[in-house]
């Protein structure tokens, strides 16, 4: 008899069930007729006002899917490869490249060369249109300006090795985001004997591998670590909520290599439900008005053209940076991970 | 005569109708829950179609990954038992105290638990580095602020507020009657060892499971003191491939671990043939405990209260003040409004779905074992492989509709939960004494009645403990989440960690603290109903016209 009273109440819940998914995929939407659909990996608070501005001057209206740093570059890239046969995005705008290129290899985009990059330099394109680049950022030292006097700031990736900084240093975990990135550019440019040295190096003597850059601005903020590798953003949002912290542009000098600029990329995706609108969106994107914007909004640090918004945490800096080929640093991003992974996580 | 066969045959249609919608409720269960690891074979097999599976095989078997596992499996199981133990202490301390003040600690460790693991590892980082900075001034040695011993600490200090709920539902199915028969000839100590501790023991190894699992998947909190664990290594792999195949095969291990675990807990939870009460109150004259172990009962509390202190006195440091909180709220409406729509589909679907599951659970024999096999393995896979299974599904012209819609969130947390809630129904379901059901069909003309006025009051404890349940996880989904969430749709969670990056802590403060009092409000509004149904609502008038009955 129990088991009919409970089948009974299944009859009744089934009935609530089905009237309230009916009510879900009945209700109006409510969206406009011009949408376009951006998938984007830079943080919210810097690209919901682009989004904004966006729709007021197009009125079209941008639905936005974020991805955060805690998916370790799992969230959206792989959402996007996953959506390949029905995609669901227009466009997707990436905070790096590397993503980017690996879009392109997987068939996920579509080319698309937009008039208002026309005028951001030749490496910040991809070769066969697929991908743009605009401004973007650059990997630095954050250092806690309580812990150490200007005299003994680091200058170079190789200071971290240093005896004279006894190990309060910090990284990201090299295998994820931007860390990834500078990690498989060092292998490209030093060659896999020295960068897989510096890394075992650096594993051995105990710097602090924590969960991303933010987490390292954040130890360096409350002075856990005396400095550590990051991206400008993190540090100039540090600098702009006035901690107690410098930025070091790290081998600046004549001979010295030069740092890495991870620049920001946008793409139309293939087979995109809203093509004309992801076109839309890119030119205004790619438009130097925008990026002078992302500039004054503190996602940009190193602009690809020249802005008129000068970046008040680098006080005037030029950044020397890094001289990379991106295809070369992407075709390198695997094993990379692979050999980090086998060094810093164990 | 005539008065008794229109009834019958009222409720044989009934019940033939309700078999038909049983049936169709199973098969969509089937697919909202096991559909995404169907989509995440598929995936499977794509990638070893591709060739890439032996390769991904051979790498399972290096000694640094055996070494992480081992790693990852030791400092779960430690985190586990010290939180078990540490909420064994607490619910049994709860014993002498007023109904109210118990009521207050479950809701609290409730809300405790819903704060993303990140943030009470901020909050403890933080408070370390202010205890040796205290340490340092007076000459001591600080303590290690990274390594597994703070890990530990930090992962268990995490969990600690979980373990305590689990606990308390834990002793909360041991059936009181039997205690006190024991009481009356034997020493309390003796009765707690021999009675109450193994009655509870098949609830607390079924927490012992739920918590094993979660700690074993998180990597957030390891990492941050600079332990490395296996499920950083899932991550890392995903990362480097961007193959949910090799993602998968890489998980391999924890998942066969993870699942024997649950599987082992699973036992205990079946053979669990006590009458649970979930809303028991203090003991009119509580078992006394021995000197030691009410110590230890203390230390427990001091604990709980640490833990309280250094979270709250951090996120309201943090947030910094009522504007600063106000903000963060009017900023994050949009979220807010989404989160909650998603969980009150995640509850709206899941409940009629976990009575379904639960009832299957009940089955003796390869049916039932095969339920309990299956609907323990999507909680075991890590969420972002749920989310693309989700899209291997879903996203295909052959059901356009549903796919793009917030209805897939809330599939990626039915899958990973549903497991939870089905389990609490299964063991309600259970409770029930089947006189009061049969009293209630042999007396009642009227099946809606029976049901209303009988049946759903029987399983209403149940029904909203798990609606709870899928609640609070479900406000704390990420990983799967971010992978399914339609576009323009955002939830508090993925606000909260994209905030983070941003290193906006006020904000992220601020929304951690609303989630925080949301809970509470919702403990409130839920125990408010608890008791209404059954002082003045429907379980009142169900209890009466059973025992007029009888």
């Amino acid at each position: 008899m129990q088991r009919k009273s409970i089948a009974c109440i299944i009859l009744t819940l089934a009935i609530v069930f089905t009237v309230a998914l009916a009510l879900i995929v009945c209700q109006p939407s409510g969206v406009p007729q011009k949408t376009v659909v951006v998938y984007t990996s830079v943080d919210q608070v810097y690209s919901e006002p682009v989004f904004k501005d966006f729709e007021n001057r197009t009125g079209i209206q941008v639905l936005p899917v974020y991805d955060v740093e805690a998916a370790k570059t799992t969230g959206l890239v792989n959402r996007l490869i996953a959506e390949k046969s029905n995609p669901r995005a227009d466009v997707f705008w990436a905070g790096e490249f590397s993503q980017m290129i690996l879009l392109k290899n997987q068939s996920v985009l579509a080319p698309y060369q937009s008039p208002s990059g026309s005028d951001i330099p030749a490496q910040y394109h991809d070769t066969e249109g697929y991908w743009t680049g605009l401004g973007g950022r650059a990997r630095v030292f954050i250092v806690n300006t309580d812990i150490l006097k200007p005299a003994d700031y680091p200058h170079s990736l190789d200071d971290m090795l240093s005896p004279a900084y006894p190990g309060r240093i910090g990284i990201a975990y090299p295998m994820f985001g931007t860390t990834a990135t500078q990690a498989a550019a060092l292998y490209s440019t030093l060659g896999y004997d020295k960068a897989h040295a510096f890394f075992s190096n650096l594993s051995e003597r105990g710097v602090r591998v924590v969960d991303g850059n933010s987490v390292v601005k954040d130890l360096v903020v409350s002075g856990q670590l005396d400095y550590g590798l990051t991206d400008t953003d993190d540090a100039c949002t540090a600098i702009a909520q006035g901690s107690h912290v410098a930025i070091v542009v790290p081998d600046q000098g004549a001979g010295q290599m030069g740092t890495l600029v991870v620049p920001d990329t946008v793409a139309l995706i293939a087979g995109s439900p809203h093509p004309a609108e992801g076109k839309v969106f890119i030119d205004y994107l790619l438009d130097k008005n925008t990026e002078n914007d992302l500039v004054k909004s503190g996602w940009i640090q190193v602009p690809s053209r020249n802005v008129t918004t000068v970046i008040p945490c680098l006080n005037g800096t030029v950044i020397k940076p890094m001289t990379v080929n991106y295809q070369d640093i992407y075709d390198g991003v695997e094993m990379t991970k692979t050999d980090l992974a086998d060094i810093f996580v164990r | 005569m005539k008065d008794r066969i229109v009834p019958l045959i009222r409720m044989r249609g009934c019940i033939t109708l309700s078999a038909v919608a049983g049936t169709l409720l199973l098969a969509l269960a089937v697919l909202i829950i096991f559909g995404p690891l169907a989509g995440l074979l598929f995936e499977l097999a794509r990638f070893f179609g591709a060739g890439g599976g032996g390769s991904a095989l051979a790498g399972l078997l290096t000694g640094r990954r055996l070494v992480l596992l081992i790693q990852s499996v030791g400092l779960a199981a430690a985190v586990t038992a010290a939180g078990i133990c540490a909420g064994v202490l607490i619910a049994t301390a709860l014993w002498r105290r007023s109904r109210a003040f118990s009521f207050g600690i479950l809701l609290l460790v409730l809300a405790l638990s819903l704060i993303p693991p990140y943030i009470h590892a901020l909050t403890w980082s933080s408070a370390i580095t202010l205890f040796n900075q205290g340490l340092t001034t007076i000459g001591a040695a600080p303590l290690p602020s990274s390594g597994w011993l703070v890990s530990f600490w930090v992962q268990f200090m995490a969990m600690f507020p979980l373990a305590i709920f689990l606990s308390c539902i834990g002793f909360a199915s041991v059936d009181r009657t039997l205690v006190e028969v024991a009481r009356t000839v034997r020493p309390d100590s003796e009765v707690l060892q021999k009675i109450v501790l193994p009655l509870a023991a098949p609830s607390l190894v079924a927490a012992f499971g739920f918590l094993f699992v979660l700690s074993c998947t998180d990597y957030s909190v390891p990492s941050l003191f600079g332990s490395d664990t296996y499920a950083l290594d899932i991550f890392s792999v995903y990362s480097a491939t961007g193959s949910a195949g090799a993602a998968l095969i890489t998980a391999l291990p924890l998942l066969i671990i993870t699942v024997a675990v649950l599987v082992a807990c699973r036992s205990g939870i079946r053979r669990l043939a006590q009458t649970p009460n979930w809303t028991v109150g203090a003991w009119d004259n509580p078992p006394v405990v021995p000197g030691p172990v009410r110590l230890f009962q203390e230390g427990a509390f001091l604990l709980l209260g640490l833990q309280v202190v250094v979270v709250f006195s951090g996120l309201v440091y943090a947030t910094g003040s009522w504007a600063k909180l106000s903000s963060a709220l009017a900023f994050s409406a949009h979220e807010i409004g989404d989160s909650l729509l998603i969980v009150a589909c995640v509850i709206a679907i899941g409940i009629p779905l976990a009575i379904v599951i639960s009832r299957e659970l009940l089955l003796p024999g390869v049916r039932g074992s095969l339920w309990w096999g299956l609907i323990l393995l999507p909680v075991a896979v890590p969420a972002p492989l749920i989310g693309i299974g989700i899209i291997s599904l879903w996203n295909n012209p052959a059901m356009p509709v549903l796919y793009g819609t917030f209805l897939m969130p809330a599939f990626a947390a039915l899958s990973r939960f549903a497991a939870f809630a089905a389990i609490i129904l299964y063991v309600q379901i259970r409770a029930i004494d089947p006189a009061l059901i049969d009293a209630a069909r042999v007396f009642s003309r009227d099946t809606v009645a029976t049901l209303t006025k009988v049946t759903l009051p029987l399983l209403a404890p149940g029904i909203f403990i798990a609606s709870a349940v899928l609640a609070a996880l479900t406000l704390g989904e990420l990983g799967a989440t971010l992978i399914v969430t339609p576009p323009g749709f955002g939830t508090l969670a993925i606000k909260i960690y994209n905030y983070l990056h941003y290193g906006a802590a006020a904000e992220v403060a601020g929304l951690c603290l609303f989630m925080v009092a949301a809970t509470l409000v919702a403990g409130v509004c839920v125990a408010g109903a608890v008791a209404w149904w059954n002082v003045r609502g429907p379980g009142s008038r169900c209890k009466k016209s059973v025992m007029d009955h009888d």
